[in-house]
This record gives C-alpha cells, structure tokens and sequence, in this order.
C-alpha cells in the first residue's frame, strides 16, 4: 500500500539515488553470452579495478575512472537526447557548447557518489535485443555486505553498437531509466526558460562546480 | 475517504481551478496540463517536509534503531491485506501466495508483525495498492496533479487510494476513536517513510536542474514498472 502521505515508495527513492550513482559501482563479471553482455561485463570488471586500487591517489583514480566513464558511454548522444524537442532548430554551436557542460555535469555528478556505492557488485544475468544493434543488458546490484535478505536491485544496460563499436546509452535501476529522468528535467527547465538552451548550460556549469566543491571538502 | 483527505482534495481542486490558465504546448506534451498549480503545491510540500516533517523526523531517529525497526514492520505487516487484495485483483496467484504466507509468518512468528522473520525465510515483499491495479487493468493515469500534503496523485491513484481505505480490514472495525487509530496510522507511517526517504529526496533535488520535474520523471517511471509486477517492459524504449 502506498503511505497515505508518501508519493514514491522507499524503494522507489533509494533507486533514484542509486541510478545516480550507478556507473561508479563495481562490477563482478560474469559468463557472456552476447557480444553487449561481453562489452558491459568485462568494462564493469574495468571500473572494479579502478574503485579498487587503493594504491592510486584520490585525484589520479577521479582522473581514471572519469576517463573509463567517458569511454563506456556515449555522452554526446545522451546529451542531444535529453535535449528533447529543443535539440530541433537549435544551431549546431548551442548543441554542442550543451554537450560539452552536459558532460561536466554529468561526469561531476556521478563522482560525488564515488566512494558511496564503492565494494558492491554488478552480475551480469542476459540481455533482450530491443532494435537492430541494439540490446538491453540486464544485470543485479548485489551488496555483499547486506544481511537483510532483500531481493537485489535489477540494473539495465542499454547498449547501441552502431556507431561501429557499442556503447551504453542509458540505464535504468529498478525501472528508472536515469536518461529519460534527465530528458524530462532538462525539456521542464527550458520550457519554463523560453527554450534557452544558453540559460541551461550555465546553470548546468553551476551545479558542476557545486559538486567539485563538494568534492574537494573533507569526508566525514 | 477521511475527513483531512476530503479538504486535502477539495482545496486542491479549488486552487487548481484558480490556477487552469490554457496549458502550454509544453504542459501538455508532459500530460501535466496544470503545471503552474502543481509546481505552488510542490513548493508547499517542500516547506512542509521543511518545517512540519523533519522536525517530527528529528525526534524520530532519537529513538533506538530497534524500536524504531518494530514500528516499521508493525506498519509494513499492517499493509499485507491491501497487497494481498490487490495481487488478487491483478490475477497475480504467485506474488498473492507470497504475501498470504508473508502475513502468516510475520503475524504468528513475528509476534503480530513487531518483527519481520518472512525477509529472513527469503519471502519477497512487495507493494501494491489499487492504483496500480487499476493500471494493470489498462486504466490510464490522467492528468499529473500534486495536491497539498499528499504529493504527487494522478486521477488514478487518487481513486486508488479511495479504494484502499475499503480493502484495508482495519477500516472495517468499528469503534469510537477510529479516526485516531488513522491518523496517528498515517502520521507514524509518514515519518517512519520519511526518515529514510527526506535525506535521499533532499539530495535528489539538491542535484536536479528542475526538482519539480524530477520528481514528476521518477513518480511516473516507478508507478509504470510497478504495474508490470516484474515483467519487462522493452517495447517502449525512447530512441536514442
């Protein structure tokens, strides 16, 4: 039953704040059937080794893992996608000006979760094909530690390979895929902004820096 | 419906009927034609969380984890009925049994639901409520609407939740201090909900571009794969 009060479920929310942190979750790899099994198992298997060497300094694993992240997605397609239908008519300098601090941003906000969701572990368990070079790779979020009994998160992958080699998309946590979640933010803020993509893009710079500051305060 | 329910409701609909200028392209490519009067009632929802809800949250986790552990599966096992109901509603026997034999244990072995051993036996839980039977059902979610105190409430769920009071057996007992038993029911079950959810929301907000329409993108995407009881839903994938 839905609390009288609460108008998303527990679950729901623990979901969201982990879909915004998913990409820095380690990973257990599994046996792959499909080449897009293979691709996010053995780069999940990537990021585990990078979240797991203790011996590089804090801001050399920032730099790796930003880079392994920037290499597992595809941030220039995701980025026009959640631009909805303001990516129509925009002029190629604006979209790509977005681009660029979509990806800061993104980048900056999947870092602050860094060490949050650190040790858990993703298990690959198949894959649907949705389209033509294109797969949804299904996978669990088991927390090693956790004794409560409770099922594991389901994890997608969306996986799109035409481009000449694959790269994930967008992803969802326990069915909320945090592209579409981006998507339906972004095309509220420019609709309420009279569509100017320049008003998003400096406020996007804005919550970057907020995270970075963040970042660089001491861990409590 | 209860009597704070009724003028919840009927506020809601005499501010949205101040508030229904023409709805924009925008508004209604969201399918949220009274967004200006959803966005007022979602600030107002802030400040009660600010003001009203964490402060109660606050003498809340003074209490010891276990105490506070009881209260939850006390109220989580208070719910089975309703999810019971529904899950039979859906045609769903599998996930019914489950919760028939989560309520079993968790009433007799848990000491009337003060403790949860059903999680520990590995029986699944799961939420559900008529709202999303009425979407299993292929009844669509309406207009987005936000109402003061309850939050996001589509049509559907509005109904859903009507009907949820009737499928609740408590409702059924009668007895003088009846609408005690359901407000204090729901206020403990609020901050029993809010005391992990407040943190997370503040932090989700804290990194949206518009709260607002993030929490609209997360009630709707967590409402849409809740009606599909687990079953997966790839046909509807957006193109990239």
């Amino acid at each position: 039953m839905r609390s009288l009060f609460a108008p998303i479920a527990r679950r729901a929310l623990l979901v969201a704040a982990i879909a915004l942190s998913l990409p820095l979750l380690a990973a257990q790899q599994a046996a792959a059937a499909t080449p897009a099994e293979a691709f996010v198992s053995a780069n999940v298997e990537r990021g585990l080794n990078i979240l797991n060497n203790n011996s590089l300094p804090t801001e050399q694993k920032r730099v790796q893992f930003e880079r392994f992240l920037l290499s597992l997605t595809d941030m220039h397609r995701i980025a026009m996608f959640t631009l909805g239908q303001y990516r129509r008519g925009a002029p190629e300098g604006d979209l790509e000006a977005f681009a660029s601090a979509f990806q800061n941003y993104a980048v900056a906000v999947y870092q602050s979760y860094f060490a949050r969701y650190a040790g858990q572990t993703l298990q690959v368990t198949g894959s649907t094909n949705v389209g033509p070079q294109d797969d949804v790779v299904k996978t669990i979020l088991v927390d090693p530690h956790d004794k409560s009994g409770q099922q594991p998160l389901e994890v997608d992958f969306r996986v799109k390979s035409d481009t000449g080699r694959p790269q994930v998309v967008d992803f969802s946590v326990g069915g909320i895929w945090l592209g579409q979640e981006e998507r339906d933010q972004f095309t509220a803020f420019l609709g309420q902004n009279n569509g100017d993509i320049h008003t998003l893009i400096s406020h996007l710079g804005d919550l970057a820096r907020q995270f970075k500051t963040a970042q660089q305060q001491p861990q409590h | 419906m209860s009597g704070w329910r009724k003028i919840a409701a009927v506020a809601a609909l005499a501010l949205g009927l101040g508030a229904c200028a023409t709805p924009t392209p925008e508004m209604k490519a969201a399918n949220d034609p009274v967004e200006p009067f959803n966005r007022k009632m979602f600030r107002l929802n802030q400040k009660i969380d600010k003001y009203v809800v964490f402060p109660s949250i606050g003498g809340y986790l003074l209490l010891p984890e276990f105490p506070r552990n009881r209260i939850h599966d006390l109220l989580a096992n208070l719910s089975l009925p309703i999810t019971f109901a529904n899950d039979v509603l859906q045609g769903e026997p599998k996930r019914a049994g489950q919760t028939f034999a989560r309520f079993t244990v968790n009433t007799t072995i848990g000491l009337g639901g003060l403790f949860d051993p059903a999680t520990a036996f590995h029986m699944p839980d799961h939420d559900e409520d008529f709202g999303l039977t009425l979407g299993v059902w292929g009844v669509p979610e309406g207009a987005y609407l936000v109402l003061p105190l309850l939050g996001p409430d589509p049509p559907r769920d509005i109904v859903g939740q009507a009907a949820d009071i009737y499928l609740d057996p408590t409702h059924w007992l009668h007895y003088k201090q009846h609408i005690w038993w359901d407000l204090s029911r729901s206020y403990v079950a609020l901050i029993d909900e809010r005391a992990v959810s407040y943190p997370l929301l503040l932090g989700i907000e804290r990194n949206s571009v518009d709260a607002y329409a993030t929490r609209r993108s997360l009630y709707r995407q967590q409402r849409a794969h809740a009606i599909l009881n687990g079953r997966p839903d790839l046909g509807n994938l957006p193109d990239f």
